[in-house]
């Protein structure tokens, strides 16, 4: 890899640029000194300048080296004072990349001193008090496979206009690469993106977009055999190869010629390496919608439960409901909607075509036109290959087949994304019926305790015209239900407590719970009669307290969401979905969290589990009582009481009580519990 | 905290600058800041010793505030700012019995008082005048012009309008024209008025101790307002025999004792040295800073060294390096302002950024600003710093700044 780019005219040459860095490496020391010697009360001022060197360094030849040797004194120095980063073993290799695209080019310079200090600890050649070699090294290891198509230099439309900054970005990490290698990294991103597609989510962009950096990476730079390249063959392989006729990668057209001489038993091989493929990963590689429509118009349409690899559950539907399968295909399985086929042979699994109205429903939207704003939303945010309509249908299909997998996408809209799963896991006829209120007239009605809304009316809520980053379904809905859910927020003022007590059932349905419990007092914030809001929540959901009465239907819940250092980030919109034990014996609360990724490590050993405990595609879980010292809302039954609320040991309580008050709530004691 | 010596003085620090307290609790004296009460919880926070103290306009309560600092064992007062000199002569005339010190600090904060004193002294001094009222600047303005043989319709020599008690560049107006003095805001008066010099303007810092000069550094203004740098260049350090003199006149004229000193000086096309006006306090514009890259020693410690009682001959000896001599190079500073009237971001200008004797800069963000007509001198938005080993090129370069976007 090299670090060097050609002079040519108006830029430095190599000396120039080597000489600068020396030069300023000069700079650096004096700034670094005066920032070691002043007292941790004056830090503040002397970092700018520090950062300020920094910055110019980054771009000249031998300027990284300079930063990395320096790194750890610039931290011990205080360069981090007073920020997050001054915590590396709490610092996350998701933002690294972003962070070393800010506009603020400070940031840009504080994460590349502070990814060299990692660089030195991880190279074995300083040590830092809170930060562990191999930490370190995992660490810069996941920023790199986060980060890969940088190091691979391929850049898109939106990276190109970055300019200065993602040549910056690239040459920092391509020379973390440098010094740590990439064979880890492959390795890293392989366990990813299993783990990413464990929680087998409606969109998989980017989790396609990294294994075709991993293509691309076994092809230019190879590495040795071993455990990881196995993995990352399997899943490049789904994508790319995922039958004997496909293996090579032939391309479509090439495929299509070698398919149309194969003998049936040949056929019906490659039809099961599709479904072996597609349930292995919950990918769909392009070769498979081409076999899918093949056999559809020109062979025996009896591959097709083979090729989406129907249980029995889908075989029933596919003969009670070829028809209307056929169509679905047809409509919406294409090489720009691939992903339609693993959602429709999960919708056939799921068996709803047997709820009366699905059949009707689906043909309905067979036939449905997106009309005026709806449409250009669709083509805005999905392009215009194939028609917004076919995209709206594939993203049904998969939201239906998959209700776990919807996502909020970078949106503050949980509450939406919540809504439009439990719909497509309880009530999928009545998620198409707004849905096709939405496409033709622009607008969703619904009815807050007899008061009629419409969206059309209503301003613009929090998320504006809604996500374009999200899959069509939300794109399409979540203007309308943010806008919705705002005004039942707005017809609620001068009601005492919680809004969401009365919003919830009316804004989702009648199977919310109509009572509800809130952990603090809404005025004030604190924590309020918070041990018999934990007895509560005991008595309606843990199956030895409530009569092993199961959850029925998914209860919303708010949870008051904590980073790895137990700080308070905010409020969220969850649902539970079961409590149960998993193979260990252990009580856990199965949920589902609209945010994109479950998996995430909530701080002081609260770490959701997105796989290995028993859940689902789609669950995230906890044990009960880690769940539970996050939970600040819930939904129970007004008509039953909480007469086990009492059974309950003390001890249960108190240990939930202490982790919600070392995290979230430290600052929520009502007066009378301040120690 | 250092480990503090028993044995040398107990300074308190009158007026709240972090560089300041930053600095002297490196150092090794027992020290006290005593600043306005909003600053206690800060202190409190980060071990820093103090007393809260609200300087408003000197009172009776100075007396207070002197027994108390005498009490706690205390032994001198230092001014950061303008507006505690008076206190700590106040206090210092307490704690050193020496009533004379409160009498000495009065002349420091009022420029009209000063000027007469060092023109009785025989200190060479322009043409100045007090003003009450915006009468007496057109007057004043009038009058000089009329000296200058100026007829009607020819271009105004300007005068330099400074309010008695601003510091620095804060309230110093160049006055052309009858408009200029009507916007004059009120609050300006009383203020000096004085004549323009056409010439070069520097200014001194000198830290004193018995009545000697200890250190004496020359710093060069390249434009006012704008930049300086130290030490200065060698068409000016070639003056620094007659400066000393012109200094040492300064410690007889105010009797000064001990501390520091800062002085702007103008030195005429015709080789004359006329005084501009003193300060008992440090320089604005982080002067000290400069000092402290170009010769290594720390200004605040400096000013601990010459105002505290027991500090001994051999110390400051050994404290103070050799003018011009032990200096590693040369240290220079930019202020920078918005040159547009709309900025959205900064962004350093290239030439500058690839400039060799470049350092750094700690300028604002824009987002943090808005750009405001300039009336008096005002306030810039930050500090570039510049380091370098040639005087010319570093003056050169500093000029050449002014014409550089730094906001765009």
């Amino acid at each position: 890899m090299t670090s060097s780019s050609p002079a040519s005219d108006g830029r430095q040459t190599d000396t120039d640029s080597r000489a600068q860095a020396a030069r300023l490496s000069g700079t650096l020391d004096v700034a670094i000194e005066r920032l070691e010697r002043a007292r941790p009360f004056a830090k503040l001022r002397y970092q700018r300048p520090v950062l300020e060197v920094v910055r110019r360094l980054l771009p000249a030849d031998g300027g990284l080296d300079v930063i990395r040797e320096r790194a750890i004194q610039m931290d011990a120095a205080g360069l981090f004072a007073g920020s997050d980063w001054d915590s590396p073993e709490a610092l996350l290799p998701q933002i690294c990349g972003n962070t070393l695209l800010s506009e603020d080019p400070s940031f840009v310079a504080l994460e590349a001193v502070s990814l060299g200090r990692f660089l030195a600890v991880a190279t074995g050649e300083a040590r830092h008090k809170n930060l562990h070699q191999d930490t370190a090294r995992h660490f810069l290891t996941q920023v790199l496979a986060l980060n890969l198509r940088d190091i691979f230099g391929q850049s898109s439309e939106a990276t190109r206009t970055l300019g200065d900054r993602q040549e910056n970005k690239q040459r920092i990490l391509a020379y973390i690469a440098d010094h740590i290698g990439l064979t880890d990294v492959l390795g890293a991103l392989v366990t990813e993106i299993w783990r990413l597609l464990e929680q087998r989510s409606v969109q998989v962009g980017v989790a396609k977009d990294m294994i075709a950096q991993i293509a691309v990476a076994l092809e230019e730079k190879g590495t040795e055999p071993g455990s990881e390249r196995l993995g990352a063959e399997r899943l490049v392989s789904a994508l790319f190869g995922p039958t004997v006729a496909s293996l090579d990668d032939p391309g479509v057209e090439a495929y299509l010629e070698r398919i149309a001489h194969l003998d049936e038993p040949s056929l019906s091989r490659e039809a099961m390496g599709f479904a072996r493929a597609m349930h292995d990963t919950g990918l769909i590689s392009d070769y498979h919608v081409a076999f899918l429509h093949h056999v559809l118009d020109f062979r025996d349409r009896s591959l097709v439960p083979a090729a989406l690899g129907l249980g029995t559950t889908g075989l029933d539907c596919w003969h009670h409901f070829r028809r209307l399968i056929e169509d679905l295909i047809h409509a919406a399985v294409t090489l720009s909607t691939p992903q339609a086929a693993y959602g429709l042979a999960l919708l056939l699994e799921r068996g709803v075509l047997h709820h009366a109205p699905m059949a009707p429903a689906l043909d309905r939207q067979l036939q449905q036109k997106l009309r005026g704003h709806a449409r250009d939303r669709i083509a805005l945010g999905f392009g215009e290959a194939v028609a917004p309509e076919t995209h709206l249908l594939a993203g049904l299909l998969q939201i239906i087949g998959q209700p776990l997998g919807v996502g909020q996408g970078a949106n503050p809209t949980c509450q939406s994304a919540r809504a439009i799963a439990m719909w497509s896991l309880i009530e999928p006829d009545y998620l198409l019926h707004i849905v096709s209120q939405a496409s033709e007239f622009d607008t969703v009605l619904m009815q807050f305790e007899g008061t009629p809304i419409n969206s059309a009316d209503l301003p613009l809520g929090l998320a504006g015209f809604g996500p374009i980053d999200a899959d069509p379904v939300s794109v399409l809905l979540v203007s309308h239900l943010d806008r919705i859910y705002a005004e039942m927020g707005r017809l609620c003022i001068g009601r005492e407590g919680d809004p969401h007590r009365w919003i919830n059932p009316q804004f989702h349905g009648w199977w919310v719970s109509r009572d509800c419990a809130v952990a603090v007092d809404v005025t004030t914030g604190k924590l309020s009669d918070y041990d018999s809001f934990l007895r509560r929540f005991f008595a309606t959901y843990h199956p030895l307290y409530n009569g092993e009465r199961p959850v029925s239907h998914p209860q919303p819940a708010g949870i008051a969401v904590t980073d790895p250092n137990r700080q308070f980030v905010g409020w969220h919109a969850i649902a539970i979905l079961r409590v149960a034990e998993d193979q260990a014996g252990k009580m856990r609360v199965y949920f589902y969290n609209p945010n994109n990724d479950s998996g995430q490590d909530w701080g002081g050993g609260v770490v959701v589990s997105t796989s290995g405990n028993g859940e689902r595609y789609g669950e995230g879980s906890l044990e009960f009582g880690s769940f539970l010292s996050r939970v600040y809302l819930f939904h129970d039954e007004p008509l039953r009481g909480h007469e086990s609320a009492g059974n309950i040991p003390d001890t249960a309580i108190e240990s939930v009580r202490e982790q919600a008050i070392e995290s979230w709530a430290s600052d929520r004691l009502p007066d009378a519990m301040m120690p | 905290m250092t480990d503090k010596n028993p044995d040398k003085g107990y300074v308190a620090i009158l007026g709240w600058s972090l560089n300041a307290i930053d600095a002297i609790d490196r150092f090794d004296r027992r020290y006290v800041v005593v600043a306005p009460p909003w600053a206690e919880e800060y202190c409190v926070q980060n071990d820093i010793p103090f007393l809260p103290w609200d300087f408003d306009r000197l009172n009776e309560r100075s007396y207070e505030l002197a027994h108390r600092l005498e009490e706690m064992g205390v032994d001198v007062a230092i001014p950061i700012f303008e507006e505690t000199v008076e206190w700590a002569g106040a206090i210092n005339a307490v704690l050193l019995k020496n009533p004379r010190l409160l009498g000495q600090a009065m002349l420091f904060r009022d420029k009209s008082l000063m000027k007469r004193r060092a023109q009785l002294g025989g200190i060479r001094v322009g043409v100045f005048e007090e003003a009450h009222d915006r009468g007496d600047v057109i007057r004043f303005l009038k009058r000089v012009n009329q000296t200058l043989l100026k007829l009607d319709g020819d271009v105004n020599d300007p005068i330099h309008f400074k309010a008695f008690d601003k510091s620095g560049t804060a309230g110093h107006r160049v006055v052309r024209t009858p408009e200029d003095v009507d916007n004059i805001p009120d609050d300006e008066f009383p203020a000096l008025l004085e004549s323009h010099l056409d010439g070069w303007e520097f200014a001194v810092e000198a830290w004193i101790k018995n009545r000697k000069i200890q250190f004496l550094n020359i710093s060069e203004y390249v434009t006012l307002g704008y930049s300086v740098f130290v030490p200065a260049t060698p068409e000016l350090e070639q003056h620094r025999a007659r400066i000393t003199e012109q200094i040492e006149k300064l410690i007889e004229t105010f009797d000064i004792d001990f501390g520091f000193i800062h002085p702007e000086y103008f030195l005429t096309s015709d080789n004359t040295l006329y005084f501009g006006e003193v300060a008992y306090r440090p320089p604005g514009f982080n002067a000290l800073e400069l000092i402290e890259r170009a010769y290594g020693f720390n200004g605040y410690q400096g000013l601990v060294v010459a105002f505290d009682p027991k500090t001994t001959q051999d110390e400051l000896d050994a404290f103070f390096p050799t003018p011009v001599e032990d200096a590693k190079g040369y240290a220079g500073c930019f202020g920078v302002y918005p040159r547009r009237r709309v900025v959205s971001r900064l962004e350093v200008p290239e030439e500058t950024a690839n400039h060799p004797f470049f350092e750094f800069h700690e300028l604002s963000d824009p987002r943090e600003q808005k750009v405001a007509k300039r009336s008096a001198f005002g306030t810039h938005w930050g500090l570039a710093y510049f380091f370098g080993d040639n005087p010319h090129e570093l003056r050169d370069l500093l000029k050449k700044q002014e014409e550089l976007d730094y906001y765009v």
